[in-house]
């Protein structure tokens, strides 16, 4: 199920995206939004909350900063001693549990 | 590297060319099915075990048949063999003639509507060898509904068929048996003008819940059944053969010929009244007769969105009576509606292009990481309290629409043949390619004045070239549909150049008022 909406996401990225010049109004972009919260929700919420952003995506609302809010429980963190590259942060928003995914854009490009 | 790059952004441009054309190749083509091929079935033994009970519909031998009476009317004539069967209609306006004759529905040697088959095997036997007697050889019908009444008299049993014949097309039938037999009737192989690949055709029902059930030519499955129908129908791309009873409901079953398409029989009372019709599948006939039969006319997986499009189109072509103009006028519509939002997003364009600069620096700074460059657009756009960009959920709108217009061009029979300027059909392809052309040098026109944020340096050259990709993808498409595409494109263009004006004036106005 994952796979297949992140596959359709892809598709929509590479295609359809040109037809419409790519004129999301937020960042991260509709898709890139959907794909965040598919890869960190699980896919029912997933596709509720990308619908809402959809919804939103148009000329009535201002658009801008939107990242997906995840709820997690982090109670099995796993320290390793090597560092780690990091895909995505979680900040925590004032609720508990509840966290921003921010996708890391400060990653070194190989 | 520049190189490099021109030379995998040729590659991606040939890719997407080579896969538009192969697309378009490997899409089924219309094709006339050979029906002749098809036909032995309705002489083969379909034993049916049907409809809970041991009835079956019955064979049918091979019989020749004289037409035996004639119906004659303004819009078509209609042909009643000794089978008691509707063996022929021929639709006699300019619209659907071919080369100046009228055109018949149903090919020869295929199962025909109003077919009587008997569950008793001798009984059947006899009934395809002794012929119906009509009561008049030729009726002609003006404003006034006319009845034919046809009568087979078998040894032990007689069969009366009372047909009181529409001038629109439809009919009221009567089936009397003198003795209760059980007995089908049938819609008749559907009629056979256009049948190809690109919409639906074969059997439809509606169900007594208002679902549509659709079942393809070739995907027929033997001795199924539907019970508690509205109607029963078989239909090509334009055309329809239907039985129904709104109030009462009828039984139907399948049966198959060797080619897996759907023969629709009903099952038969002793005194029977059911309706029908025969005829193009036209949206205003068929609400005329009765509105449910509207469901005829159906347009695949879009149909809620395209019923209320061609809804409107029609309205619009009724005031203006010509679709091409009626389908410039619709997009105009449309646009007007969207307006407010599409007037924001061009105003805040404006203000945006004070920040050029600004956003030059950006790209400049982050160019190779669109991500970041992409958030730090996002965070200058949030402090001018300006965004250009138009939003996903108007280009997600926009999908459906543009395939709803699309199957109406190609499945309603009132814009087949509709002519605009020197375009003779905007259903088929334009055959001078001058719309295609037009849709390309408009959507390269109105990329120019559009913002865009490709992050992806390949996909902003594709981009470049998508007027060329659609100009070459779009040329086998219903010339209604890139006219429609290309007005918009038009609309967008003018609307933004109006924007520009009266922004530049209100400038000028400030300057001067500052100075």
């Amino acid at each position: 199920m994952k796979k297949l909406i992140l596959f359709l996401l892809k598709i929509y990225q590479k295609f359809f995206t040109l037809i419409g010049f790519g004129s999301c109004r937020y960042y991260p972009s509709c898709s890139e939004y959907s794909k965040w919260q598919v890869l960190h929700n699980n896919s029912l919420k997933a596709i509720i909350f990308s619908i809402f952003r959809i919804l939103k995506c148009n000329q009535l609302f201002e658009g801008g900063f939107d990242y997906p809010i995840v709820k997690r429980k982090l109670d099995d963190i796993e320290f390793k001693s090597q560092p780690i590259e990091i895909d995505y942060w979680f900040i925590p928003t004032k609720k508990k549990n509840q966290f921003y995914v921010i996708k890391n854009i400060f990653k070194k490009v190989s | 590297m520049n190189n490099d790059m021109q030379k995998r952004l040729l590659l991606a441009t040939l890719v997407s060319i080579v896969f538009f054309i192969a697309y378009d190749f490997l899409m089924p083509k219309p094709q006339y099915i050979d029906i002749n091929k098809t036909q032995n079935s309705a002489k083969e033994a379909p034993s049916v075990k049907s409809i809970a009970s041991d009835a079956s519909v019955e064979e049918a031998p091979v019989v020749d048949s004289n037409i035996i009476a004639k119906v004659v009317s303004d819009n078509f004539d209609l042909e009643i063999d000794s089978l008691g069967r509707i063996n022929q209609v021929y639709l006699k306006s300019v619209k659907f003639q071919i080369e100046g004759h009228s055109l018949p529905l149903f090919k020869d040697n295929v199962l025909k509507p109003l077919e009587l088959r008997l569950s008793n095997k001798e009984l059947n036997k006899e009934a395809f060898e002794i012929n119906y007697v009509a009561d008049r050889e030729e009726i002609v019908l003006k404003n006034q509904p006319q009845r034919l009444v046809l009568t087979q008299n078998l040894s032990n049993l007689t069969i009366t068929k009372t047909i009181t014949f529409y001038p629109s097309g439809a009919y009221d039938l009567n089936v009397n048996l003198s003795e209760d037999k059980r007995y089908f009737i049938t819609t008749g192989f559907r009629p056979d003008v256009m049948a190809d690949a690109l919409t639906f055709y074969g059997a439809l029902f509606k169900e007594f819940d208002d679902t549509l059930t659709m079942i393809d030519d070739g995907d027929a499955i033997a001795n199924q059944t539907f019970n508690n129908i509205k109607f029963a129908a078989s239909v090509d791309r334009y055309y329809a053969s239907v039985l129904y009873d709104i109030e009462n409901r009828l039984n139907a079953v399948l049966l198959t010929d060797n080619e897996a398409n759907p023969l629709i029989f009903i099952d038969g009372k002793q005194n029977y009244n059911l309706k029908g019709y025969i005829g193009a599948k036209d949206f205003e006939i068929l609400e005329n007769i009765n509105p449910e039969l509207t469901d005829v006319v159906e347009y695949g997986f879009f149909t809620f969105i395209a019923k209320p499009i061609f809804t409107v189109l029609k309205a619009i072509y009724d005031f203006v009576g010509n679709w091409g103009v009626a389908i410039i006028l619709l997009t105009f519509f449309v646009r007007l509606i969207l307006y407010p939002l599409t007037y924001k997003g061009m105003v805040s364009m404006q203000k945006l292009k004070e920040l050029a600069p600004k956003m030059k620096d950006i790209q400049a700074k982050y160019k190779g990481d669109p991500a970041k460059m992409n958030a730090h657009m996002m965070e200058l756009y949030k402090k001018h309290g300006a965004n250009p960009m138009g939003g996903c959920l108007p280009l997600i709108l926009q999908i459906p629409v543009f395939f709803a217009i699309y199957r109406v061009l190609l499945n309603a029979i009132e814009l087949k043949g509709a002519e605009f300027m020197f375009w003779s059909d905007l259903s088929l392809m334009d055959p001078y390619f001058v719309l295609p052309i037009l849709l390309g040098v408009s959507m390269y026109v109105h990329q120019l004045i559009t913002p865009n944020n490709f992050t992806d340096p390949l996909q902003a050259k594709v981009f470049k070239f998508l007027p060329v990709i659609f100009t070459f993808f779009f040329i086998t498409f219903p010339a209604g549909l890139v006219l429609y595409w290309f007005v918009n494109n038009i609309f967008s263009i003018i609307q933004q150049q109006i924007i520009n004006k009266v922004f530049e004036k209100k400038k000028a106005l400030e300057k001067k008022a500052n100075g």
